[in-house]
């Protein structure tokens, strides 16, 4: 017995021993290693001479890693993805092929998580991809991978990416605020917005959503607003960008392409054309406008939207502060401006409103903003379906006046309400009209009061 | 002598082990052996007696101790630096997932390995005269323990953390009037927070450690003064149990009982100070079943370190401690649910939070503090015994059938949900 259990410790001493060795060779063999050899054979083949090829060869393996502070991330993703960065890589296999296009978006100031997705600290494929349970970010299929522009450009346009500016439209024209929380603005009936992007939600359940909720999201009270299949392309898009992460400075200064389209707003908002014209179109104050980029460098001009009177002394023109990107769009603007698009701008300048139609113009607004339309209908027509609320339906507000008074819709709208029930045993209808008193101000509410006034529709004469 | 052999004498100044006087030496001339005596009574180190779960709970704290200050050195105690740090011991640390698995098995392992140590404390009787306080001690070892776990949970700052840690605190806050201001003075805040990461930290790699090695100091200690391991139950005389002699024992238990100096030895085996060599819990006619420490118990305790270790490591080697995502205080998983070891608790809370949380739980704790001092039959014998046994069997069972109902019954909302069913749509 003794000099058994003397070589059973010995026998377990061994053991020991070769599960540190095994556990140390499992550690030291990961796929990445093999990935780098074969990367570094890869490259030797374009060098020169048999020294060159050797040294590359004996490249060391290490893991390769973009630290971004800005953005609280590190990327190990060129650990493998070795050639993304080299254009000599451009026909080389996957995980080597060289990334083309680009632009500024260099992996080294970047990383590659931020459009792409996955999971920057992992070294070994199915968790760097993110296709493992607890990681809420995997790769965004090749289709959805722009989307992720607009989580750093969150203004303006994105040139490249018209679907971002199409899903941000329809989002804010088809009252989808009217449930739907987003940075704080927003009704209550259905999840808050901010953070969708950041959310383990894959695209394709989120266009399927849009296509037809109840599909995969049963029970859902989201209305099916039949959208066509480019627009849930465009909402999933603006809904994959959706997130409140901190982007860092360096990132979000950048954040607003300087787009003409962006430019030509500026340059109504400014009201340039009460002094400039663009090819007789406009005011004769100052020059006319009409290609200007063509008559000066951009840094020229650069410097006379920063501050006229240096470049120009005894300018007549006023210093606005203009950031950078805006400067930079109101050039692009200048670039394709026409005295025809000058002529449109100066017909919208001279429709003068009176105050009250202002009031009312005001409320519509208001009644669009915050999402009223995505159940009431932009026309106030209603009619969205809702399963045990007196008609079925959400109801329309075209004769309001009839049955309420001024204050008491106010009211409602301050405190929200219960729709009263076909059925007072059915189940609770999914839609309901939500408190605003937080979120909207009082002038709000009476503005929008205002409106459903303006379009109230009489009762016929021959009703009685 | 050439100068090598100075070298080793000075280091190793006992006779060689060939000589009984050298293998008492190598004992008591030793400082990290000398909480062995010079020689064991053979049937008192049989496995089937003590399992050796006491051994085996020190060899796993002393792995966590290894492994642990290993894991400093990679760990910042700061959200979210906290869970990089595990994502970097996952992918980038040579061998950190080996590392972190071991941390992690091992500190399970000691959680059931001290709770089945008491059970056979228990069942074979060796908490009773004159061990009662050691039964103590063990029992704030347990709680240790316990702690040692808890504490160590929440350093990953996943989501399985964060939440276990939230709900494991806030069955602690169920108690009345105090209750509410212990989970804060834990916390320091009213939510789990970089406050309660730091704070949690402190307790586990400093102040929980320090005072859990001085605990152990302790029990070991009274496992000599009390008369040695317990012998076993089949070692007991049927009529007159024999009693033990203590060095320190009250007068009235037994009259200290002494060897004639031998004419033929020179040197006691034993803790001599001055006068005759004194034996302890040596009664005459058991002289025999005695064996040098060396190396009969030595032996056994080194197969039985090396078993521990190799097991952790195999486990280690094939099954990765679990890492969710990151601690997210606005998404709350459903269940969350406590450390496996709480889920009992936290299965008595979902029917009572007061009775459950509070009163249950502490009353447990205060009886099993009790035990020796409520339980005032001197056999060991289990059939002597029947009362004390059945009631600690029904404490031991429950406890295990709530602890299984709270972690594979329990699904959203804490429904009774049976493991084989999958319930989709758990979060959110």
């Amino acid at each position: 017995m003794e000099r058994r259990l003397q070589q059973i410790f010995f026998a377990l001493s061994f053991l020991a021993l070769a599960l540190i060795i095994a556990a140390g060779w499992q550690a030291d063999t990961p796929k990445w290693k093999d990935y780098q050899k074969n990367y570094h054979a890869l490259e030797a083949q374009g060098e020169p001479n048999a020294v060159a090829k050797a040294t590359v060869i004996a490249t060391r393996p290490e893991v390769h890693q973009v630290m971004l502070t800005g953005l609280q991330r590190v990327d190990r993703c060129t650990t493998c993805h070795l050639g993304v960065e080299d254009p000599t890589m451009k026909d080389a296999p996957e995980p080597f092929t060289y990334h083309a296009g680009l632009g500024p978006h260099v992996p080294s100031k970047f990383g590659c998580t931020i459009c792409h997705g996955g999971q920057g600290l992992a070294t070994d494929k199915d968790n760097a991809h993110g296709n493992v349970q607890f990681w809420q970010t995997p790769l965004l299929p090749k289709e959805y991978i722009r989307a992720s522009c607009g989580r750093c450009h969150k203004e303006g346009d994105v040139p490249g990416v018209p679907e971002l500016t199409e899903g941000k439209r329809l989002f804010n024209t088809q009252g989808c605020r009217g449930c739907h929380k987003l940075n704080g603005v927003g009704g209550s009936i259905g999840p808050d917005l901010t953070e969708e992007g950041a959310q383990h939600r894959s695209p394709e359940w989120l266009a399927q959503h849009f296509l037809t909720p109840n599909a995969v999201s049963a029970g859902s009270a989201m209305p099916n607003f039949h959208f066509t299949k480019e627009q849930a392309k465009a909402l999933t898009y603006y809904m994959l960008s959706l997130t409140s992460e901190d982007m860092g400075s360096y990132y979000s200064s950048e954040r607003s392409i300087p787009g003409p389209e962006y430019g030509r707003q500026l340059f109504a908002e400014k009201n340039c054309i009460s002094c400039h014209a663009i090819g007789g179109e406009g005011s004769k104050t100052g020059p006319d406008l009409l290609g200007v980029v063509k008559r000066h460098s951009p840094e020229w001009l650069d410097e006379q939207l920063v501050n006229p009177e240096l470049v120009y002394p005894g300018s007549a023109m006023p210093a606005y502060d203009l950031d950078p990107n805006s400067r930079k769009a109101l050039l692009a603007y200048m670039a394709v401006a026409t005295p025809e698009d000058a002529h449109l701008l100066l017909a919208n300048q001279s429709r003068t409103l009176k105050p009250e139609e202002i009031a009312i113009e005001a409320g519509k607004q208001d009644f669009a903003r915050f999402g009223c339309v995505g159940c009431h209908g932009t026309e106030l027509q209603g009619g969205v379906p809702n399963p045990n609320a007196q008609g079925g339906e959400v109801p329309s507000l075209l004769h309001l006046s009839d049955d309420y008074t001024k204050d008491e819709v106010v009211a409602v709208i301050k405190e929200g309400r219960m729709p009263p029930l076909d059925n007072p045993k059915g189940p609770t209808p999914p839609l309901y009209m939500p408190s605003w008193k937080n979120l909207l101000s009082r002038e709000d509410i009476n503005r929008i009061v205002d409106y459903l006034w303006s379009k109230q529709q009489q009762k016929k004469a021959d009703n009685w | 002598m050439n100068i090598f052999q100075e070298i080793w004498k000075s280091i190793v100044r006992r006779d060689p082990l060939s000589t009984d006087k050298g293998k008492s030496e190598l004992v008591f001339m030793n400082v990290w052996l000398h909480i062995h005596p010079a020689k064991v009574k053979k049937e008192n180190m049989k496995f089937t007696h003590s399992f050796y779960l006491g051994f085996i709970t020190f060899f796993l704290f002393i792995i966590l101790v290894t492994t642990g200050i290993a894991l400093m050195a990679y760990y910042r105690p700061y959200p979210p630096h906290a869970y990089q740090d595990m994502k970097d011991l996952q992918f980038v640390v040579f061998m950190g997932p080996f590392l972190r698995n071991m941390h992690r098995w091992a500190a399970h392992g000691m959680v059931i390995c001290v709770f089945l140590h008491m059970c056979r404390v228990f069942y074979t009787g060796s908490y009773k005269k004159p061990r009662q306080f050691n039964w103590v001690i063990g029992v704030f070892l347990l709680l240790l323990t316990l702690g040692m776990s808890f504490t160590g949970y929440l350093m990953p700052w996943d989501q399985l953390a964060y939440w276990a840690i939230t709900v494991g605190t806030n069955i602690g806050s169920y108690a009345p009037i105090v209750g509410g201001q212990l989970r804060e003075l834990l916390l320091g805040g009213h939510t789990v927070g970089e406050a309660a990461l730091l704070r949690f930290y402190v307790l586990h790699v400093a102040l929980l450690p320090a005072v859990l090695i001085l605990f152990t100091i302790v029990h070991f200690w009274r496992v000599r003064k009390d008369g040695g391991l317990s012998r076993p139950l089949w070692k007991l005389k049927k009529k007159t149990p024999p009693q033990l002699v203590t060095i320190g024992a009250p007068a009235e238990v037994a009259a200290l009982q002494t060897v004639p100096a031998s004419t033929t030895k020179t040197y006691g085996l034993m803790e001599v100070v001055t006068g005759k060599p004194i034996f302890e819990t040596i009664a005459p006619e058991e002289a025999d079943e005695e064996v040098f420490s060396y190396p009969y118990a030595f032996v056994r305790e080194a197969v039985t370190l090396m078993a521990t270790v190799t097991t952790i490591m195999t486990i280690s080697l094939f099954f990765n401690a679990p890492l969710e995502e990151l601690a997210n205080p606005a998404k709350t998983p459903n269940p969350a649910k406590a450390p496996w070891y709480f889920l009992g608790l936290q299965e008595l809370v979902s029917h009572s939070a007061l009775l459950g949380g509070v009163v249950i739980p502490g009353l447990m704790v205060v009886a099993l503090l009790l035990i020796p001092y409520i339980d005032r039959n001197p056999s060991r014998h289990l059939r002597d015994r029947k009362w004390a046994l059945w009631i600690f069997t029904i404490f031991v069972v429950a406890n295990l059938i709530l602890i299984v109902i709270g972690t594979f019954f329990r699904g959203p909302g804490w429904a009774l949900v049976p493991p084989w069913v999958h319930v989709t749509g758990g979060v959110e």
